[in-house]
């Protein structure tokens, strides 16, 4: 199929993939095989790296850095898989009514999004754990919302588009419902740029948990945390840097590999990138 | 002319609405005021007592309007961690979020769209995937994580620069760049792929054909075309900077708005928490408001 | 007396070259240019009429494709071997080119004045206010009323008539002795239409300069051109008058293309498509490349490839023309 063979050539989707991969793994099985993570031993802190027992070293209270970024990898892709994954469903559900529906029913809604879609991300955050305290939960609240609105926008400038277009146009002629039309004529069509944004607000998702957990408001310890072991391990960057290197570099791959799946998606999707030789050749 | 009067007005509702509802948001949680100024012995008819002399027992709108008449008379009440009036705060917050916010937005231009120029001309040669590479990088590196190499880099080690704190125009240098990295790499995949699709555009096989030169129609009517879209990335640019600036900020120590409301948070300094976020949604808002209006005058369509 | 040629084409070959392609898509092709007439090149989607075009001025998509023989012989220089600068020259000074979707063909980011003005430049120093006075000649020129107001105009400011006049005038500017037009007519309501091909008929006389129409449109032919060349998979199969060719044309392929054309006062109620498809260029049959649709073939046609000879007033590329 031409499709899967142009996915295996393409660099980015390949190269983001294999590293995606290896973050999933390590997050899945990661904490059932380097132990427990939060058994402290303030005689043993500050453990370079390759020392028995501590694969990446340990922090300031003697705890495994290797054990605490493994789980920390679990909770930055619980709350970015999750998030985005709501945020689709429910952005492409808002965005394709609104664009399709038209009416005061889309004047509501794009006057909430775009009131909700100017604010950036971390302010959100921010007013959220100032709102109801500090934790995953203001986190997941906000990043859901704006992503929620930012996916709806994009759905809905699609749908504006398409409806447009003669197939639509006939299909209403045809006399379908409206549901079906949404979901069997629109809802594929609206999928490939859902997608691409969607891996880009993973990544977003991602930096945004770090963020938050790095000054303090995300998740709260015990919890390992990836921004907040690199938090941790600030004060020691000259003689022990690896406690923030490590869980850094962590974070660094995984929006690196999720950035990567997501442009590789794009120029995959996005007939206009082909070539100018099948242009070309096509005519 | 209408549609940015229209524009206006609309902004100013907006911000009465986002006022409000940041406003609501933060009372939402008043009963921890109480907390922090009663000592932990009060019984709970004085804790209502309490409330009830602050005010918070009446109708949120009514105490929105409380709020906002001292707002705007500039009293803005103390701030409950070092009793300081906020009024003679803010000023200086201000000024130094502003000269860290403005540096950052210039440099992402001035250094981003060349740079996006560039690798649009010499696509597909190394320069070009050079640059292309180095900013997806740049926007997969956390700015926390980044600000944290940098102060290893050139203030631990190398002693170049200072490592926080706003004294002057060395300690800009680092926390300007941090908060621009993931701007100027945006920009740069921006301007790129504008240039590049503009450049094949029919207009531009119109003026080859009248003998235009190719380095007149690349800086001339290709930049001019894919202006627009990085107008609109402007735009958006405050509300980024507003954001990443409160980590920023706080990492570098730099006394600006972020800083304190991040501080604020942490230690449910409501008054604080209040009137900083409130100035942020202002700004945020306003930027937008700038940013629309910008690209309405830039584009030829949506003047006349 | 023979006047010496303004343009001459001669054995131009342009291909296709990318990863794992390569075959010629023009295939020797040779025809010229005089002053003062209007030479049209018809033909189906994918001859290769555009391409030849716009090889002339060197503006064909330069990576895959590319000029694989022949010359283009224009004065004294071949534009085929002439330095980039040189050929940037050339274009909009002495020859122009105009196109056929011209609602996406001007940059909408400027105003028209400022397109002409740039236009004027970009081969000669003058003030704004000559720069001025040429665009609104031209303009004038080009059949637009109330030039003045339209330099002022944005390029989505224009209906399609009028901003294919104002590449017409953009066109004008230097005074070139070729204009090519490329579909000129095709993009335009039919009313429109009819008025540009009068303008351009008018031009050719007012400013004595030739016109290369490439059309697929007989009618637009008829109408304004003195010489004709027919294209068929990358060659030319009939060239000469407009008179002669549709007159009685000669090879087997203008015959059905003209018998495809439905005609008042023909007699005939009945539209002859021709049968068969056009073979692809990477797959062209040996011999002659319209055996496989022509009612004339002969034993030859298949195995041999025709050379075009002249035939009395018309050159033709056929074993078995209609005589």
């Amino acid at each position: 199929m031409n499709l899967l063979h142009r996915a295996r050539r393409n660099k980015q989707l390949v190269s983001g993939s294999v590293l995606a991969t290896i973050i999933v793994v390590l997050g899945v099985f990661g904490p059932f095989l380097l132990g427990d993570y939060s058994h402290q031993d303030l005689l043993l802190g500050h453990l370079p790296p390759k020392t028995s027992g501590y694969l990446l070293g340990s922090d300031a209270l003697g705890r495994d850095i290797a054990a605490r970024a493994v789980v920390g990898i679990r909770i930055s892709l619980f709350v970015a898989i999750s998030v985005t994954a709501i945020a689709v469903i429910i952005g492409t559900a808002i965005g394709l009514t609104a664009g399709y529906v038209r009416g005061a029913i889309d004047n509501l809604i794009t006057l909430i999004v775009d009131f909700i879609w100017g604010f950036p991300l971390i302010l959100v955050a921010v007013l959220a754990a100032a709102s109801i305290g500090s934790g995953l939960l203001p986190v997941i609240l906000a990043v859901g919302l704006v992503n929620t609105v930012a996916i709806a926008r994009v759905v809905r400038g699609e749908v504006l588009g398409l409806t447009e277009k003669e197939f639509i146009v006939a299909a209403k002629a045809g006399g379908y419902s409206t549901v079906r039309i949404l979901l069997k004529h629109l809802l594929p069509n609206v999928m490939p740029v859902v997608l691409v944004l969607s891996s880009y607000y993973v990544a977003v998702a991602i930096i945004a948990e770090a963020s938050l957990s790095f000054v303090g408001l995300g998740a709260q310890p015990p919890l390992p945390s990836l921004g907040q072991m690199v938090s941790d391990g600030r004060s020691f960057l000259i003689m022990n840097h690896w406690e923030s290197t490590v869980p850094g570099v962590v974070i660094f791959i995984m929006v690196l590999s999720v950035s990567l799946i997501g442009d590789g998606l794009r120029d995959l999707l996005d007939p206009r990138l082909r070539t100018a030789v099948e242009r070309a050749s096509s005519k | 002319m209408k549609s940015i009067i229209s524009r206006v007005v609309s902004t100013l509702l907006l911000l009465l609405a986002s006022s409000l509802a940041v406003f609501a948001a933060i009372r939402f949680s008043g009963g921890d005021v109480t907390a922090a100024r009663m000592p932990a012995s009060a019984s709970a008819e004085d804790r209502e007592l309490f409330r009830r002399q602050i005010g918070l027992d009446k109708p949120i709108l009514e105490q929105y309007v409380t709020y906002m008449g001292n707002f705007v008379t500039g009293d803005l009440g103390n701030s409950l961690t070092s009793n300081a009036k906020i009024s003679t705060l803010a000023g200086e917050k201000i000024r130094n979020s502003l000269i860290l916010g403005g540096s950052s937005i210039l440099i992402v231009f001035i250094v981003g769209v060349p740079l996006g120029m560039i690798a649009a001309l010499k696509r597909n040669t190394w320069i070009d995937t050079g640059v292309t590479s180095f900013s997806v990088a740049g926007m997969a590196i956390p700015n926390f994580w980044l600000a944290l190499l940098t102060i290893y880099l050139f203030a631990s080690t190398l002693h170049w620069l200072p490592s926080g704190g706003q004294g002057g125009f060395k300690s800009l240098i680092l926390p300007a760049l941090v908060l621009s990295a993931e701007g100027i790499a945006l920009t740069v995949r921006m301007t790129r792929s504008a240039m590049l699709e503009n450049i094949g555009q029919d207009f531009v096989r119109t003026l080859r054909a009248a003998g235009l030169s190719e380095r007149r129609i690349y800086f001339k009517h290709v930049l001019r075309n894919s202006l627009l879209p990085i107008i609109s990335l402007a735009g958006l640019r405050v509300g980024q900077v507003v954001g990443y600036a409160l980590v920023v900020e706080t990492i570098f120590g730099w006394p600006g708005v972020g800083q304190i409301l991040v501080n604020g948070v942490l230690r449910r300094d409501y008054p604080i928490i209040q009137f900083f976020s409130l100035l942020l949604v202002i700004a945020v808002t306003l930027g937008n408001l700038f940013a629309s209006i910008g690209y309405t005058l830039a584009n030829p369509r949506l003047r006349k | 007396m023979k006047q010496t040629p303004l343009l001459e084409i001669q054995d131009l070959s342009i291909g296709l070259k990318g990863d794992n392609i390569e075959y010629d898509i023009v295939r020797n092709v040779n025809f010229t240019i005089n002053e003062n007439e209007i030479l049209a090149i018809v033909g189906e989607s994918g001859c290769g009429k555009s391409l030849t075009a716009l090889s002339i001025l060197g503006l064909h998509a330069s990576p895959p494709l590319q000029i694989t023989s022949g010359s283009i012989k224009f004065g004294n220089r071949d534009l085929t071997k002439v330095s980039q600068e040189d050929l940037r020259r050339v274009r909009g000074a002495e020859i122009a080119m105009i196109f056929q979707d011209p609602m996406s063909a001007l940059d909408p980011m400027f105003t028209v004045g400022t397109l002409l003005r740039s236009a004027i430049r970009a081969h000669k120093k003058v003030d704004d206010a000559t720069a001025e006075k040429i665009s609104l000649e031209c303009l004038a020129d080009a059949g637009i009323e109330d030039p003045r107001r339209r330099l002022a105009e944005y390029p989505f400011q224009l209906s399609g008539g009028v901003s294919q006049r104002v590449m017409i005038a953009l066109a004008l500017v230097n005074n070139p002795k070729i204009i090519i037009a490329d579909e000129p007519t095709t993009a335009l309501d039919v009313t429109v239409q009819a008025q540009i091909l009068e303008r351009l008929k008018d031009l050719k006389k007012e400013r004595g300069m030739s016109i290369m129409l490439i059309t697929h449109n007989l009618g637009v032919v008829a109408s304004i051109a003195d010489r004709m060349a027919v294209m068929y998979t990358g060659e030319i199969v009939e060239i000469g008058s407009v008179e002669n060719v549709f007159g009685k044309p000669q090879h087997p392929y203008t015959n059905g293309l003209l018998g495809a054309v439905p005609r008042l006062g023909s007699g005939s109620a009945e539209l002859i498509p021709i049968v068969g498809r056009v073979p692809q260029p990477d797959n062209l049959p040996s011999g002659c490349t319209f055996v496989d649709r022509c009612g004339r073939a002969v034993e030859k046609c298949s195995t041999q490839r025709p050379e075009l000879v002249s035939q009395g007033s018309v050159d033709v590329r056929c074993f078995n023309p209609f005589k």
